[in-house]
């Protein structure tokens, strides 16, 4: 008997402990809860997320705060580890906001996890900037209320409108000139997506731009492989059969690396390879070695290429400013979480107040200049039917640097901030005439 | 499908299944002396990447060189393993070899994770830009340099097993432990030799992987791994000659089905791509294989 | 002499049994009291919440275990009822509360038919199909894209009406119910002829079968029942979260209640209650103070230590120490 009520007490005090030790908040203090996978496979980005968010609420606080009504206040960012797991994310938005009362929430990577943690979210009508996972379907939903929810990131729907329009207005004329095509035929496009969400999503972004500008494009292959697959030979041989002009995988880093490698060494598909934006990270031009030049890839915001015109200082600063604090360059998740945080502060600075509500309708009506990331218009504001901030994505061309060693990306596309014209390989081989 | 991608794809097979036996092969020591299935070992592949990913980013030497250091300090990772975590649960059920290796994988995974992130790594071979033609196919050097260091790892090892005095006592414990320790073979020192050559051979695996190409990261091993015990399991628990055989026909049969599976979906009008299924075509065809023979294909009976 | 000894052992073991069915009470109150003490607090009823959906689906992977059958792939199981719940629920407009009884069901029929490949193996290879089996659910899940919304998943309707006020705790209580009442049928379950008979089967299956223990029904029965309640765990979670994506068939779903179990202790009724309990506590307590891959390491370490040193468990360590005073006195 003495132990039944010795173990139920210890096990009563540790739940205390573990679930219920905040204080009373302060007040005068913004607190923000930043979402972010820092255990599990999404780790990486997540940590990255969450020192991008630091040094965005470090930089507002040096400043002295943001103005709420007549009062300054600090801005102070709460951790919310989701464990890259449903479970982890769910109990991880709970605790920040009955427990450590924030006022607004911000991240949120992998979209199945995003999936549940985000009902929490709507459940106590609490804003969240998703700053991280791709779906569109996160604000796009109807089963809950998705009106608190606000997408800082550019969608799956976004990497594939702007990637295959660049085909279409940029490689497409290239490859017409040097072969003689006539424009009548329709450009010949091979899809290898992840079997994911994002894969998928990607994927379907292609066919509704094809559909939505009419484009004179065909999808002549489509293949898509399991998460963490290793080799593509047999599938890139099939795609090879079907003799594409461009391939477009939709993979993440470990994935892309090993399908352009092998495409281009192993199988001899000489392409011209596309690329999403998460692939944008110096571990991948590292580990493409000379077989990703010349090929495309898509971004916001990239470890070497900067964008010309007004956001270049910016990104200068923040990349030497993030390196400074943390040893290491910023990732675009850290990009946009970073402005996120900006975006946050704006937005209760102009609402005056910490109420949610207030919050949430200062947000739907935020337009604050871009800051780190170029967006469409120059602006980050977020739209109306869907509440999604439209960003200015940009392509570049992977072109050997003797210097290091590696490909260094160029910037090809768009018009504005280009800083080298697209080149088409001696190597390309087309598809059929 | 043409004569040239048919050869390609017995190549590519060929150099998938040298990953697939050398981490088969190790699998199969362990279980032939000890009795023990280590689900852990995918993990072990992993860490011996790491190891020459470090000892190549540190040194700056060709990454083949510094193999043979990976594989000696993985051998007494192997070692400690053996000694300290299997060694006390032995003869207390085959449940608890499966537990601790679980525990295992769940400590090496999250250690690589918090000391080297979840970034991923390359290793640059120096020969990674080299083809040779090989008639209508082009063969990356690396993948050359990878079948014959595994052929020479199976011939160095079917000569220890067979003419050295270690090596006998090995497969004297394999075939029956208690008349081995009997004729006065240490049979726990087997143990330890047959963890550290198999925790050799898983690094071999890594390392040759990563080196032609792969990505290492903390959860590379997993899929390996598992592939590694479908070919043990097709191949006969503790048959080294199965683990060869079964290696090789996965490594082709992985290259060869999604296309072949598309090409008579083709014929019956159906456009798909298997790509995807490729685990899932694979388990299926596992669990049919052990409905039928749930010893596995070669397995015996007893035990 | 010896009668002391025997009267001092009777008493000890009835002190036991006694203090046992104490501490089972006493938590059971607690458990029961918990909001009332302690307020309406949302995060506790969400990290108990999830515990009791994992405590439901730790016990349920431990009565297959009882039979010596190892699972690797019960996230297939968990998904499985997750996923029938959900489209029952929103196709045929019920409530959850009898569709998740559905998605048990559904669970335990697929159960059945991979226990019938199992039966035959040997712990290694069952450890393998079961794993294969969840990987085929996954793929097969994610590709009927029209029933199961593909990989965007689709939504579940709450447990309670998000409506009703403080619906958090009658989530709660709902759970509290369902899992006492399946402890309590496990207890049963495991003090009849059945519990006898599968111990039997795990200890020696041949002897099992001299004695004429019908081992392929034992073993199914095992499986389905197995199925069945984590079927139940999983639709109880994606009713509570609102939502379900393929991530339920995820290998780490399939992971924790291994861990939970060996580490609370195996083959016994309170092993995994007190490991998933403490396991929990543990890695929310240690994330408080901001831990991150170190409260992994962390867990990682302490199970390989229970599987080496503490075999049977948490729950041994009482017995232990008091055989370690005695051995003193």
């Amino acid at each position: 008997m003495k132990y039944a009520i010795l173990v139920t007490v210890l096990v009563v005090s540790l739940v205390l402990a573990g679930c219920v030790q905040q204080p009373e908040e302060p007040a005068g203090e913004i607190k923000i809860g930043i979402v972010a996978s820092l255990t599990g496979g999404a780790s990486t980005t997540g940590l990255d997320m969450w020192q991008s968010a630091v040094l965005a609420a470090d930089e507002i606080n040096a400043k002295g705060g943001v103005k709420v009504g007549d009062e300054h206040m600090k801005v102070k960012l709460i951790q919310g580890d989701d464990e890259t797991s449903r479970e982890g994310g769910v109990k991880a938005v709970t605790k920040l906001i009955t427990e450590d009362k924030v006022d607004l929430l911000i991240g949120g990577f992998s979209s199945g996890i995003t999936y549940a943690d985000s009902v929490v979210a709507a459940e106590h009508k609490v804003p969240f900037i998703i700053t991280g996972a791709s779906s569109p379907v996160i604000t796009h939903r109807t089963d809950i209320d998705t009106s608190y929810f606000f997408h800082h990131c550019p969608t799956t729907d976004d990497y594939g409108e702007s990637t295959t329009l660049f085909v279409d207005e940029i490689v497409k004329p290239a490859i017409y000139a040097r072969f003689n095509f006539s424009e009548d035929r329709p450009l010949r496009m091979a899809v290898l997506y992840q079997d994911s969400a994002y894969g998928v999503g990607v994927y379907e972004g292609i066919k509704k731009t094809i559909e939505k500008y009419n484009l004179n494009m065909e999808i002549v292959a489509v293949e898509k492989f399991k998460m963490s697959e290793t080799d593509f030979r047999s599938v890139l041989t099939t795609i090879k059969a079907s003799k594409p002009d461009v391939l477009y995988p939709a993979a993440f880093l470990n994935e892309q690396t090993l399908i352009v490698a092998q495409g281009r060494r192993d199988v001899g598909l000489n392409t011209i390879y596309l690329s999403v934006e998460c692939n944008d990270d110096p571990d991948y031009y590292t580990g493409v070695e000379r077989w990703g030049e010349y090929s495309i890839q898509e971004s916001r915001f990239g470890p070497y290429a900067i964008p010309s015109g007004p956001i270049r200082s910016a990104v200068e600063k923040f990349k030497h400013d993030f390196e400074a604090k943390w040893g290491a360059p910023p990732s675009m998740m850290g990009a946009s979480t970073y402005e996120g945080v900006y975006i946050a502060a704006k937005a209760i600075e102009n609402a005056g107040t910490l109420d949610k509500e207030q919050i949430r309708a200062s947000l739907a009506e935020l337009e604050m200049p871009q800051m780190v990331e170029a967006m469409k218009e120059g602006k980050i504001t977020f739209s109306p039917d869907y509440r999604e901030s439209k960003f200015e994505l940009y392509m570049q061309q992977l072109l050997w640097d003797d210097a290091v060693g590696e490909t260094r990306p160029k910037i090809v596309w768009p018009e504005s901030v280009k800083e080298t014209d697209f080149v088409l390989p001696s190597w390309y081989e087309p598809g059929s005439s | 499908m043409d004569v040239s991608f048919l050869i390609a794809i017995l190549v590519w097979g060929l150099y998938a299944g040298c990953i697939y036996i050398l981490l088969a092969i190790g699998l199969n020591l362990i279980f032939g002396v000890m009795k023990v299935v280590n689900f852990a070992h995918g993990e072990l592949l992993m860490l011996g990447a790491y190891t020459t990913f470090w000892l190549y980013i540190l040194s700056g030497f060709n990454p083949y060189l510094v193999l043979p250091l990976a594989m000696l300090l993985m051998a007494m990772l192997g070692l400690f393993i053996e000694r300290l975590g299997f060694r006390p649960i032995m003869g207390t059920g085959k449940l608890n070899e499966i537990f601790l290796s679980l525990g295992l994988i769940y400590l090496f995974q999250n250690l690589a994770a918090f000391l080297w992130s979840t970034s991923s790594r390359s290793i640059r071979s120096p020969y990674s830009e080299r083809i040779v033609p090989l008639g209508s196919i082009k063969l990356p050097m690396d993948y050359l340099i990878i079948i014959i260091i595994t052929t020479l790892f199976l011939v160095a090892l079917q000569l220890f097993l067979k003419k050295t005095t270690v090596g006998r006592a090995m497969r004297a414990t394999s075939q029956n432990r208690e008349a081995a320790a009997l004729m006065g073979i240490n049979v726990e020192r087997m143990d330890m030799l047959s963890f550290a050559l198999g925790s050799v051979l898983a690094t071999a695996a890594g390392s040759l992987w990563v080196i032609s190409g792969q990505m290492a990261d903390p959860y590379m091993g997993s899929i390996p791994a598992i592939k590694a015990f479908a070919v043990i399991i097709i191949g006969g628990l503790g048959s080294i000659p199965g683990a060869i055989l079964a290696g090789l026909t996965l490594g082709i049969a992985e290259n060869m089905v999604p296309s072949l599976m598309k090409f008579l979906a083709g014929i019956i009008g159906f456009n798909m791509s298997f790509t995807a299924w490729k685990d899932t075509i694979a388990f299926f065809i596992l669990i049919i294989i052990l409905v039928i023979r749930p010893t596995g294909i070669f397995g015996e009976k007893g035990e | 002499m010896r009668l002391e000894w025997m009267n001092l052992k009777n008493t000890l073991k009835r002190d036991m049994i006694r203090s046992k069915t104490a501490l089972a009470v006493c938590s059971g109150i607690l458990a029961v009291l918990l909001p009332l003490v302690l307020g309406i607090n949302y995060y506790l009823m969400t990290v108990l919440i999830i515990m009791l959906v994992f405590i439901i689906y730790s016990s349920a992977w431990n009565f297959l275990a009882l039979s010596g059958q190892g699972s690797l792939g019960h996230a297939a199981f968990f998904g499985l009822g997750g996923y029938a719940s959900a489209i029952l629920a929103r196709s045929l407009e019920l409530p959850p509360l009898a569709t998740i009884l559905l998605g048990g069901i559904f669970a335990a029929c697929i159960g059945v038919l991979i226990g019938l490949t199992c039966v035959r193996l040997r712990e290694w290879f069952l450890a393998m199909v079961t794993f294969g089996f969840a990987v085929i659910t996954h793929t097969i899940t994610a590709e009927l894209s029209w029933l199961t919304g593909g990989w965007d998943g689709i939504p579940a309707k709450k447990l309670v009406p998000v409506t009703i006020p403080n619906y958090i705790v009658y989530e709660y209580y709902i759970l509290l119910f369902i899992a006492g009442a399946v402890i309590l049928t496990l207890y049963l379950i495991t003090r009849s002829r059945v519990g006898l008979a599968l111990e039997a089967i795990r200890e020696n299956e041949l002897e099992a079968k001299v004695m004429g223990i019908n081992v392929t029904r034992y073993k199914l029965t095992a499986f389905a029942v197995s199925a069945f309640l984590t079927g139940i765990a999983g639709a109880l979670e994606i009713h509570h979260f609102g939502y379900i994506t393929p991530e339920v068939y995820g290998i780490d779903i399939s992971f924790w209640p291994i861990i939970y179990c060996i580490s609370g202790g195996l083959f016994t009724l309170e092993g995994p209650i007190l490991g998933t309990v403490i396991i929990t506590i543990l890695s929310e307590g240690l994330k408080s103070f901001g831990w991150t891959y170190e409260r992994l390491i962390l867990i990682g370490v302490i199970l390989i230590l229970v599987v080496i040193f503490l075999p049977k468990g948490f729950v041994s360590i009482p017995n232990k120490l008091k055989s370690r005073l005695k051995s003193h006195a």
